[in-house]
């Protein structure tokens, strides 16, 4: 039976849909300030700067371009946002890589998400007027298995020696095995996870590595659309207040008080 | 009527209803909208069902191309492409005609060759661990130091050699763990929980559209 607050909310999680409101609102407001003209000033990723000079260094030696989505469905409510963030940057990836001639491999685990895939280099290869370059088949379903995934990508690395390997998304245990192994082929690795287990197996692997926020907000970096930096600046509120929230349950819990952790089971 | 349907705001409207009837139930109890949840939820049973056969298509479409050019490496395209197929035949879900799940081929072909082939795979990162670890632990700089340090210490705190020979190794293990590790943790899993609530947002405004045909730019 669900326990409710008010005949309505479900008790235990309408604090954090306070939360969430507040977050949205903010976020909502930043993006009509960036319409308005009042775009916020970014700071400078370099993960995601290196994205061209990655592209360029494939493109001056010859050699393909390998860009993944991570593994992970478009369905689950923590790693699905990162397959998306991971199809933004496969767009500008492919974008680029249509304009300057460069072959594109993408490998892909998750059956439902290659037809996206595909969608998202086709149509980029036909914004840049080189829809004839586009090769179904660089679109690459390897195995729905994790490591078939995994030994299979290691393989293409080997084969193909890529001048790039771009690998943001989410990803598990084969993070290691595809970082090392792109390392191994020489390619210049630009990766990004929000998975706290993986971000120091990608550190030390690859050249450059986004970590947690920075991947949802390579897609905005990437695009320098005024409204997706704005709403960049909401996620800045939520900061504020997880660090007031954090400060204040420190200092609560240390003279014994629970009012905050009541309030928040709600 | 096709240029209706390839308007971009198709797609965007979908995601905002689909993901809206996902969310709103999560936090409010309003029965029809749980009931709508759960129905929706088997439909996309249904269409990762389907999406199984645009993998086996992709699959046989890249090794395929491989064999027919000859291709360097095709004899390993051949097994992927014998083994998909054999592996679909006899998994199909057909009980009745002795296919599916419990076909002995099936069973063979996953436990004798799938599971320690996995499981291979799995054990060898330890290996890999290892090398990044090497070249990773260079005091090149302070925080390579600091790495390098809590990475040595951390090495003392699970080997028992060490913990034997001087057993605070074990205490200043379970600190380096506990709170330097879980601060800088909870504030990456903070920040990209914030990064994740924006995502949503901006695809439920739908001005996320890196994810749709082409970044979402109209054709």
């Amino acid at each position: 039976m669900v326990t409710t607050v008010l005949g309505v909310f479900i008790s235990g999680r309408v604090f954090g849909l306070v939360c969430l409101l507040v977050i949205m609102a903010a976020t909502a407001y930043f993006i009509r300030q960036a319409q308005a003209g009042k775009v916020p000033t970014l700071r400078r990723l370099a993960g995601v700067d290196a994205i061209d000079e990655a592209i360029g260094r494939a493109v001056e030696m010859g050699k393909p371009i390998v860009c993944s989505h991570g593994i992970a469905t478009l369905r689950d409510a923590t790693t699905g946002p990162q397959t998306i963030a991971g199809l933004s940057v496969l767009s500008y990836v492919a974008r680029k890589a249509a304009e300057v001639g460069a072959r594109l491999i993408v490998p892909v685990r998750q059956t439902e998400v290659w037809p996206v895939a595909a969608d998202v280099v086709e149509t980029a290869y036909k914004l840049a007027g080189k829809g004839a370059d586009f090769k179904v088949e660089d679109i690459q379903f390897l195995s729905s298995n994790q490591f078939g995934y995994s030994s299979n990508y290691m393989g293409l690395l080997m084969r193909e020696k890529p001048g790039a390997n771009i690998m943001i998304g989410a990803y598990w245990a084969e993070s290691m095995q595809l970082a090392e192994t792109g390392s191994r082929a020489g390619a210049m690795q630009i990766s990004g996870t929000a998975q706290t287990s993986q971000i120091p197996f990608f550190l030390v692997a690859t050249d450059y590595c986004l970590i947690g926020e920075e991947v949802y907000s390579a897609g905005a970096y990437l695009s320098q659309d005024p409204l997706l930096i704005g709403s960049l600046a909401g996620q800045d509120v939520g900061r504020i207040i997880a660090t007031i929230l954090v400060v204040l349950g420190g200092l609560l819990t240390t003279v014994g008080s629970r009012v905050l952790l009541d309030i928040m089971a709600v | 009527m096709s240029n209706l349907l390839r308007r971009i705001e198709i797609p965007i409207f979908i995601t905002i209803i689909f993901t809206l009837i996902q969310v709103i139930p999560y936090y409010v109890y309003i029965q029809p909208l749980d009931d709508a949840a759960a129905y929706i939820q088997r439909w996309i049973l249904i269409c990762l069902a389907l999406a199984t056969f645009v993998g086996v298509l992709s699959l046989l479409l890249t090794h395929g191309k491989n064999l027919q050019k000859r291709s360097k490496g095709w004899y390993f395209s051949a097994i992927v492409v014998v083994f998909t197929i054999v592996m679909s035949i006899v998994g199909l879900p057909l009980a009745e005609v002795g296919l599916g799940a419990a076909n002995p081929i099936y069973l063979f072909l996953y436990n004798n060759m799938l599971q320690p082939l996995s499981g291979t795979m799995y054990a060898i990162i330890a290996f890999f661990i290892a090398a990044a670890a090497f070249r990773a632990f260079r005091a090149r700089n302070v925080e390579a130091s600091i790495v390098l340090l809590a990475g040595i210490l951390m090495v003392c705190s699970n080997a028992p050699i060490f913990t034997v020979t001087w057993p605070p190794f074990k205490d200043i293990g379970t600190w380096i763990f506990a709170v330097p590790n879980m601060a800088t943790n909870r504030a990456i899993t903070i920040g990209a929980a914030l990064g994740l609530v924006a995502l949503a947002v901006r695809t439920l405004m739908g001005i996320e559209r890196g994810y749709l045909r082409g970044g979402g730019a109209e054709q």
